[in-house]
């Protein structure tokens, strides 16, 4: 009796009971983790609430119209002591997106060169590939990047025993940095720029077209070079009609150093080729797995339908291989922009430097500052992520 | 007539024994003939890179042996001899002991070699095949043990709780130990063994376990007699620097990172809403943000975040950052590893009558953490190297203490040969650790080559 008494009571109302009914199980778990979750947030809210005002800090976004007191050795964007924090934090992106940018474009390029060496059929270049990715990668970064600027870049010669790094008179490199010819635009390049727009227009058009009609008719249309011949040959014309309107501004040394040009210092030279040389030999690796993750039945299959070798890779061995080698890849891009922040240990003023550093240390507006960082990084990586999941889409095996 | 008919039969074709391969095709001729100059472009390329490994060998060579100076008092002493044609390698063996232990005062020492040793030791019934109970040994080794390290390291006046703890820990250590030589001797596991000898083994299985307890207790009791006789004198976190600094933040970044990113993998896979939204706002914000920031968010926020009175050391600060960094990547890893596994194993698991954990323990998280080695280990290496980042909040790891060679006024300007020094020792514990990776998978994997 007292049994049934308490079961008919007791339904729900017991603690274990609530805890292992399958219906209030899941509720009654997730109603615990947000309690932990929300009275460690106050308590982490209540706590720096306290500490800030004991130290007689004020928070707030305020502090970004505020005038920055240092000066920075870089910046890509126009910079001088007295511009405001959020100038400052401009400064700090555009020279972090500046050398991500540089450092991606290079690390694929030569990554998709090494992991092809790497699958040579020549023993000893695909050995001398194999070691280069082991040294690069069981080595940190941070100890690589030092090693570039403390025994490659710091020790280069005074402006004046410049190294001639091509030959050709125009690229310099010393101990103030790298010195390369900028160029000048004149008044009408922008009709050759437009021109260049329109021309990629009606290149992309040509292909859509061209495949339509292969599509239709079976016919094939050398879309490639007729691509090619508009996007570089229609700009060109136009820069001639229009008087060649560019010039290089070359740099030449006058008195005790390079002037004119444009330029790097050598802490950029330094992070952008401990950048590429780190990151490339992930790219190799992955660019190894994907033409390895495509079976060999493929380009037997085509081969047996009569296509030429050098047809067989760009129709499809490649295809196929991009669609293993692209997400990686993307991922890797997220990796070097995160990795352009060690930029701060030779002295780069990237964001993390000139603003999670220098700033923070002036202002003492952490939380801010901090949040700020993180919501820039934060940014680059769910657009380039969005990037991936779009291109995925694109390509992935459409199963049905 | 029939004599020719048997002739006939005799006669038989006999093939002549074939030929032997022509000779450039067999041998070192014929191996260095398929693979180094199979056509004119690929003996173009032999010949370039054979000159590209004789140039850079020849002058590392030549540099780091031929014209190194390898006793010397300072670095001018190396540069009047050699110039800069030579490696200064007097200045790193002066800085060995730096390298290794940071400031750590050179009497006490003997206390991060005790430290390592024991670890080592406590570890190493992993390699003996006969032990049983290896789960249990390592999971005290990861979680027990730091305390008994910790304190070596640290030293200083121990409180009940630390006392406790690093009674337990060596008791622990000893209990492991016994029942690893019983096993090797006898065969039979300490436990089976206690119950013997108490004569318990007749009695019911649920209070077999009580006469283990009470020799645990036992050896507990007399532990802590013991060692609250003795304490080590107290070592500042601003003492501990170069490799052993890297291994204690990459070793407790490993010992964490593994469980909460298993948890918060599973989390995020977890049919309770809250729950996921917590995992993946955790594991998102972390992953998309680089360890740099991470670092600088614990060294100028942690303060902020904690009650006044507490004033967590910097290598706290840089350990807790490590982890929540390395906890999220971890956390991705696993869930590669959880989404690998057939959908058709949680049915069985779950046709089984298995509840939830027992699902993941004993069916889904073996299985997803074998096909995950190889990540695992790579997570691995990367904290490793990872690690030296902590040098940029200035933390003296191995890497800031290369780098400090240089500030000495004796071995002023030394950059290169530390560095050098230093890119040689993480290869090598990197390396291995990946070869060692490869070797589990393949062992372990041994059951899932399909021929």
């Amino acid at each position: 009796m007292a049994v049934v008494d308490r079961g008919a009571s007791g339904q729900g109302s017991s603690f274990s009971e609530i805890v292992n009914d399958q219906r209030y199980r899941s509720v009654f778990y997730q109603i615990v983790v947000a309690v932990v979750v929300m009275w460690a947030g106050w308590y982490l809210f209540s706590n720096t609430a306290h500490n800030l005002e004991a130290r007689g800090m004020s928070a707030g976004f305020g502090f970004l119209g505020s005038t920055a007191g240092f000066s920075i050795a870089f910046s890509v964007i126009p910079y001088e002591a007295g511009d405001s924090y959020l100038w400052v934090y401009l400064v700090g992106i555009t020279n972090t997106l500046l050398l991500a940018v540089v450092a991606i474009i290079f690390s694929t390029l030569i990554g998709f060169f090494v992991g092809v060496l790497r699958l040579s059929k020549n023993w000893l270049i695909s050995q001398l590939a194999a070691w280069y990715v082991e040294i690069i990668r069981n080595t940190p970064l941070l100890l690589q990047i030092l090693f570039w600027y403390l025994a490659v870049f710091a020790i280069l010669p005074r402006p004046k025993q410049s190294i001639d790094v091509f030959g050709l008179g125009i690229f310099e490199l010393n101990n103030r940095g790298f010195y390369f010819p900028a160029p000048v635009l004149g008044e009408l390049f922008w009709l050759t720029m437009a021109t260049l727009l329109a021309a990629i227009v009606v290149a992309y058009g040509i292909a859509v077209w061209a495949k339509k009609r292969q599509n239709d008719t079976g016919e094939r249309f050398p879309v490639f070079w007729t691509a090619v011949g508009i996007v570089f040959g229609a700009p060109l014309v136009m820069f001639v009609i229009t008087g060649s309107p560019l010039e290089w501004d070359i740099p030449a040394l006058k008195g005790f150093n390079f002037r004119g040009g444009g330029s790097v210092p050598p802490a950029f030279c330094a992070v952008f080729i401990a950048l590429v040389v780190y990151h490339a030999c992930y790219v190799a690796e992955m660019v190894r797995a994907g033409i390895l993750s495509v079976s060999h039945g493929q380009t037997e299959a085509s081969y047996s339908l009569g296509l030429k070798p050098g047809l067989t890779l760009r129709l499809v061995i490649i295809p196929q291989a991009m669609r293993a080698i692209v997400p990686p890849l993307i991922s890797l891009w997220m990796n070097v922009v995160k990795n352009s922040s060690l930029a701060i240990a030779v002295g780069y003023p990237d964001l993390v430097a000139v603003f999670m550093q220098t700033s923070l240390n002036q202002s003492g507006h952490a939380i801010e500052i901090v949040a700020m960082v993180m919501l820039f990084y934060m940014t680059v990586s769910l657009t380039i992520s969005g990037a991936l999941n779009y291109y995925n889409k694109l390509v992935q095996l459409k199963e049905r | 007539m029939t004599n020719l008919d048997a002739s006939a039969s005799e006669v038989t074709f006999k093939p002549k024994p074939s030929l032997p391969p022509p000779p450039n095709t067999v041998g070192v001729v014929g191996w260095v003939r398929k693979n180094l100059f199979s056509s004119p472009l690929n003996s173009v390329l032999t010949l370039l890179s054979l000159y590209v490994i004789w140039v850079v060998v020849s002058n590392t060579v030549e540099w780091a042996f031929i014209n190194a100076v390898w006793e010397a008092e300072s670095r001018r002493e190396c540069l009047d001899k050699v110039g800069l044609s030579g490696a200064c390698w007097a200045g790193v063996s002066h800085w060995m002991k730096n390298f290794i232990y940071g400031r750590y005062p050179d009497d006490e020492i003997w206390r991060v070699n005790l430290a390592f040793g024991t670890l080592i030791v406590w570890m190493a019934p992993f390699w003996f095949p006969r032990v049983t109970g290896k789960m249990a040994i390592g999971a005290s080794a990861i979680i027990i043990s730091p305390f008994l390290l910790g304190y070596l390291f640290a030293g200083g006046e121990k409180g009940l709780f630390l006392q406790l703890m690093v009674s337990v820990a060596i008791a622990s250590f000893i209990f492991s130990w016994a029942h690893v030589l019983l096993c090797l001797s006898t065969g039979r596991s300490l436990w089976d063994t206690i119950v013997n000898v108490s004569g318990f083994a007749s009695k019911a299985d649920n209070v077999q376990k009580y006469p283990v307890i009470g020799a645990f207790v036992v050896l507990l009791v007399a532990v802590f007699a013991w060692q609250s006789g003795w304490q080590l004198e107290g070592q500042s976190t601003n003492l501990w620097g170069g490799l052993f600094v890297t291994l204690v933040i990459s070793g407790i970044g490993i010992a964490v990172s593994l469980p909460a990113g298993i948890v918060l993998a599973l989390g995020r896979r977890s049919k309770m809403p809250i729950i996921r939204v917590f995992c993946v706002a955790f594991i998102e914000l972390f992953r998309s943000v680089p360890l740099i920031t991470v670092l600088f968010m614990a060294v100028t926020m942690v303060p902020l975040f904690l009650p006044e009175q507490i004033n967590p050391v910097k290598i706290v600060q840089a350990i807790i950052a490590v982890c929540i960094f390395s906890s999220a990547y971890m956390a991705e890893t696993v869930r590669g590893g959880l989404q690998a596994i057939p959908k058709g194993q949680y049915e069985a698991a779950q046709a089984l009558g298995l509840n939830y954990w027992k699902m993941m323990t004993l069916i889904v998280m073996p299985q997803a953490l074998k096909l995950m080695i190889p990540n695992i280990v790579g997570s691995f290496i990367g904290l490793l190297k990872d690690t030296t980042l902590v040098s940029i909040v200035g933390l003296y790891d191995l890497l800031l203490m290369l780098k400090a060679v240089s500030l000495n006024p004796q071995w002023n300007g030394l950059h290169t040969e530390p560095l050098f020094f230093g890119a040689c020792l993480f290869f090598v514990l990197c390396f291995i650790m990946s070869k060692y990776s490869q070797h589990l998978e393949r062992t372990l994997g041994a059951g899932q080559v399909r021929k």
